[in-house]
């Protein structure tokens, strides 16, 4: 589902990765671990190709870093779930509006939009949060919302970068049960994060960033 | 579809609601300049039928020669008449010249000199061209070379300076209709930008989530679409006051008033719209 082939990136102050070679199955749920800086968000851009590699080739789902029109990369995007460190909620809008937005971008009919964010609000257990704006929620429960925002297009993978980064224990320990829970559902996870001591015994496959060189 | 196009209407209104005071400035802007150009060009329209009127009197006469009779006379008026410019050609027999100086002084020209000096001639009118200034100096000359005529007189002051000032008027009307319309792209589009910058968070989550470009830009379009149609609203508005303002300053001292004319203020606010939409795509092609 999504190749590396002798993939190198790297940037001015030497950050980045460089030849890396692997692959990752539906289903699966990979952590990349590695201090800050040591090139996890850089991963995970090229997945989304956000950049693209200097060398070698990313391939996700039908789509190869070499060959996509720029055109064709909302549709891969459309594919890919997104939850980030500092959530990348809009704050004016409510818990609802937010998660809605990706079924709005595919076009999807408002009746639709409702039911579906409705049953990812379920699945997560923050239905009584709809209406609040993030501001009245907390760490925990905003990282949530980013997660159904992830969740609600029924991706191939989730790619979450630090999703625990900004919470405290309990709420970080929350999210990755729910992570767990949609990979057990058949959604793929790849979480970078540099909190090796949260993940290390929970049977995830590791991918370790050093020096540029990913080893898996 | 249906749906997504409502909900990117309602991004366009929503983005309008969230950047309300640029918008308010905008639209303000808009409204407040564009209402000279609707005053001037309802005012311009009023001008025009009066202008029309003017002009509708001007007259020429063609005074030919002694020699030539009411036959040849005849002849001279077709040949007159076929010449660009000229609306009507009339002849006036050595007969009606009579007539014409009896009316005129009272007197019958036969009782004073018994017989009839008086030359036919002929009466012309001028086309009349909308929009244009009339030149009546080559249809002169041309009147001149026509062999047989022998004077040309016409009410030449009266017709320099209306077409002067008509001129004048539509090319300045014209000169301002363009400056604001420049300045209302211009406008629209530095507030298009304004929104752009603040709305930054949302377009970096939309193209996360996998939105096309033209998903992104489609409100931006909207919202400036609406700046320009809500500020020819205000100009309208504005004008609409002008002309109610003015028709009082007239009433203290004539019976003419300007007309208040929807045509020209529907076809403002299409134009409006339509440069609003040239100012949006700029700003969204170069800023997003």
């Amino acid at each position: 589902m999504i190749s590396f082939k002798n993939v190198s990136c790297t940037f001015e102050d030497g950050a980045g990765i460089e030849n890396a070679t692997f692959n990752i199955e539906p289903g699966e749920f990979v952590c990349i671990i590695g201090p800050t800086g040591a090139g996890k968000t850089t991963f995970l851009k090229l997945i989304y190709m956000d950049i693209f590699p200097e060398e070698g080739t990313v391939g996700v789902d039908k789509y190869r870093s070499d060959k996509i029109k720029k055109r064709s990369i909302p549709m891969l995007r459309r594919r890919v779930g997104m939850v980030f460190q500092d959530f990348e909620l809009l704050r004016d809008r409510s818990v609802f509006d937010n998660i809605a937005i990706p079924l709005h971008v595919q076009g999807v009919g408002m009746k639709m939009v409702k039911d579906e964010v409705e049953n990812v609000l379920d699945r997560l257990g923050i239905s009584d949060r709809r209406d609040h704006l993030p501001s009245q929620l907390s760490g925990g429960e905003q990282q949530i919302v980013s997660l159904a925002r992830a969740l609600v297009k029924d991706p191939l993978i989730i790619l979450a970068d630090e999703p625990t980064g900004n919470l405290d224990p309990a709420a970080s320990l929350k999210v990755i049960e729910l992570l767990e829970e949609i990979n057990r559902d058949g959604t793929a996870i790849l979480m970078a994060t540099h909190n090796f001591s949260l993940v290390k015994d929970r049977g995830y496959r590791f991918m370790q960033i050093v020096d540029g060189e990913v080893q898996t | 579809m249906i749906d997504r196009f409502l909900y990117l209407v309602s991004e366009g209104i929503r983005s309008l609601w969230r950047t309300k005071t640029t918008a308010l400035a905008t639209i303000s802007a808009i409204g407040i300049a564009a209402s000279f150009v609707v005053f001037s060009a309802v005012v311009g329209e009023n001008i025009s039928g009066i202008i029309q009127i003017a002009r509708g009197q001007y007259e020429f006469q063609v005074f030919f020669s002694e020699d030539v009779d009411n036959i040849r006379a005849a002849e001279l008026v077709d040949q007159i008449d076929a010449i660009e410019g000229i609306k009507s050609a009339s002849l006036i027999t050595k007969e009606e010249a009579a007539d014409i100086f009896q009316r005129e002084f009272g007197e019958n020209i036969f009782d004073l000199l018994e017989e009839n000096p008086l030359p036919p001639g002929s009466v012309l009118k001028l086309q009349q061209p909308k929009d244009k200034r009339i030149d009546v100096n080559p249809i002169i000359k041309q009147i001149e070379l026509v062999e047989g005529v022998d004077e040309v007189r016409y009410q030449g002051r009266l017709i320099s300076f209306i077409e002067r000032y008509y001129e004048g008027f539509f090319a300045a009307v014209t000169a301002l209709a363009a400056a604001i319309l420049f300045g209302t792209v211009i406008l629209i589009s530095n507030t298009i930008r304004l929104s752009i910058y603040a709305r930054r968070d949302l377009i970096r989550i939309l193209k996360l989530v996998g939105a096309t470009d033209r998903f992104v830009r489609f409100p931006f379009m909207i919202e400036g679409i609406l700046e320009g149609f809500f500020g020819s609203l205000v100009a309208a508005a504005v004008s609409y006051g002008f002309v109610e303002g003015s028709n009082y300053f007239l009433s203290l001292f004539t019976q003419y008033r300007l007309v208040w004319q929807f045509q020209i203020v529907a076809l403002l606010v299409g134009v409006i719209v339509f440069f609003s939409f040239v100012g949006s795509m700029r700003a969204v092609r170069k800023f997003l």
